[in-house]
């Protein structure tokens, strides 16, 4: 398959006024085929939510080239969407109105969006909870806000920043579940940031290991299991194997 | 035994009096506040007994009873009507062109660094002159009628609210801009999803000093120049050592002011109800 996303030679480096530079990503490459659903784990402050930025089209970086489906990326676009780290919920909107912002903005009739957004709040377990304000809402709780919006609007492509984090262990495994379920049955694909190696070899077909910053690609992983992921492979010798192959690649990179 | 029997006597008594002291937990703050404006009133009422004073004194002072029958004279026979509706109209038209103007350039200077680099000098200036110094040349531009209390009122009340949103809209959420910015807002989106909801508070305390420096130009408009308006019923009054007269228009005002922030009041509480509630420990 034709990579679908490509990624060559991304330099970004950060300017902030009045302090020192920082360089996030030097040299990052990564290709991703259509339909695939590809983990990122690295060191904190690698640049792994820098690159997903990029992709979404919020940052531009400062040389290399980056092709979707063979078009050079500008700008954002609807055939994107992001599950934000820090959540990004608009506090003074319901949860349903968080949800169908997207869908707002593409101008989909109001009915059918309700439907949408409660489609999706009972997806990933909100169901009661559609006018509550964000703030009445749990820290995992938002970040399901977070992850029904982004499947709102229906993007080819799914960039998921950390988007399990703020669960509780169940939840997460429940939730990884669902995700694989609608990667599978809508045919996304998927960029998935987290710090969980279980989870990155469980959900994905390749796991990217970056470098301490400036962030580049270190080494990929092919994840060989059979799908559909059943809970109890992650007891299995060659789950295990691979497990401590990809945190021997890492652990050199982390500085404490 | 007999201890711990006396010991439930008590704690049921208390349970009883408990929604009675709620009660005045709730109420104590308006009581008080009340209770000191009775007693200020009072003293007010009864100062020509208590304190003697010269006839010339007693010329330039007035006591509650005659302000209250002065201002319900004032009604009964209509005649506040014509002065209060050109102080109010001239209030009104400039407080809501001030907001007209004052919001979408405080929304424009606050997003495009180009704009505020431009006009930022301008506004400093203005702001730090007192905008009651350009009273004489706005008489002479706009006459002594409706236009130059407008413009007066105008300038007074622009500032606060062009300042203040242009300060709210500085503070929004870079984070929450760049989430709808990705789900293919422009710029117009990003004002009405995010930095309008964002900056509200603040537009809101611009609101409120906007009403007083509204308010204040009127008056000052209307003692210094203007030929009709409630300002003027004062000082022609004043001139004529009516004191009670004076001081109906002055609580003429009060009230105005007071209602106008109470109704900013409203439209806050119905703008904020998504903030978190304090929690209430009783
Ligand atoms: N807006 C910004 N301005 C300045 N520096 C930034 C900015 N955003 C990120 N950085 C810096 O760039 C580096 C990479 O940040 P990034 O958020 O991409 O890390 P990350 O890999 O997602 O880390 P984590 O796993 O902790 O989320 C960090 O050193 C960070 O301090
Ligand atoms: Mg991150």
């Amino acid at each position: 398959m034709a990579a679908y996303i490509q990624a060559r030679n991304v330099n970004l480096t950060f300017r902030p006024p009045n302090r020192a530079p920082v360089r996030a990503l030097g040299n990052f490459d990564i290709d991703v085929a259509e339909g695939e659903f590809v983990s990122i784990v690295g060191p904190s402050g690698c640049g792994k939510s820098t690159f997903l930025n990029i992709l979404l089209g919020l940052i531009k970086p400062d040389s290399g080239d980056i092709l979707m489906h063979g078009k050079k990326l500008s700008g954002p676009g609807t055939d994107r969407a992001m599950v934000f780290q820090d959540f990004g919920l608009l506090p003074w909107r319901t949860v349903e109105h968080n949800i169908e912002l997207g869908l707002e903005l593409k101008k989909v009739p109001a009915a059918k969006r309700r439907a949408i957004a409660a489609r999706l709040s009972a997806l990933v377990g909100l169901a009661g909870f559609e006018h509550h304000y964000p703030h009445e809402l749990s820290g995992g709780m938002k970040q399901r806000v977070g992850l029904a919006r982004a499947l709102a609007t229906d993007p080819d492509v799914l960039l998921m920043d950390e988007p399990f984090a703020a669960l509780d262990a169940q939840t997460r495994d429940l939730m990884q579940v669902e995700l694989l379920r609608v990667w599978r049955e809508a045919k996304k694909t998927v960029l998935f940031v987290t710090h969980q190696i279980d989870e990155a070899i469980y959900l994905s077909d390749r796991v990217m290991v970056m470098s301490k910053r400036p962030g580049r690609a270190k080494k990929t992983f092919a994840i060989d299991l059979p799908r559909p992921r059943e809970y109890e492979m992650r007891v299995t010798p060659q789950f295990n194997e691979l497990k401590l192959e990809i945190w021997n690649t890492l652990k050199d990179e982390i500085v404490v | 035994m007999a201890e711990l029997q006396a010991d439930f006597a008590v704690t049921a008594a208390a349970d009883a009096a408990a929604p009675a002291r709620r009660l005045w937990r709730r109420l104590e703050p308006t009581a008080l506040g009340a209770g000191g404006i009775v007693g200020l009133l009072l003293v007010w009422q009864f100062l020509p007994d208590l304190v003697p004073m010269k006839a010339g004194t007693k010329l330039f002072f007035t006591v509650p009873s005659d302000i209250a029958g002065t201002l319900w004279r004032m009604f009964a026979t209509g005649s506040i009507w014509a002065p209060l509706g050109v102080s109010a109209g001239a209030f009104a038209i400039g407080l809501g062109l001030a907001i007209l103007a004052g919001l979408p350039l405080g929304i424009l200077l606050g997003r495009s660094n180009v704009l505020n680099a431009m006009f930022d000098p301008f506004i400093t200036a203005f702001n730090a002159t007192p905008r009651l110094v350009f009273l004489p040349l706005l008489l002479l531009w706009f006459g002594l009628g409706l236009w130059s209390k407008v413009a007066i009122v105008f300038l007074g009340a622009l500032f606060p609210l062009l300042i203040n949103t242009y300060e709210g809209v500085r503070n929004a959420d870079k984070l929450l801009i760049n989430v709808v910015r990705s789900f293919g807002a422009g710029e117009w989106d990003i004002a009405r999803l995010v930095v309008v909801p964002n900056a509200l508070p603040f537009i809101i305390v611009g609101l409120r000093l906007a009403i007083g420096r509204a308010v204040l130009g009127v008056v000052v408009a209307e003692f210094f120049g203007a030929q009709d308006g409630l300002g003027v019923v004062m000082v022609r009054a004043a001139s004529e050592f009516k004191v009670d007269v004076v001081f109906a228009g002055l609580i003429v005002f009060a009230v105005l002011s007071l209602v106008m922030t109470g109704l900013v009041k409203l439209i806050e509480d119905r703008m904020s109800r998504w903030r978190p509630q304090q929690v209430s420990g009783d």
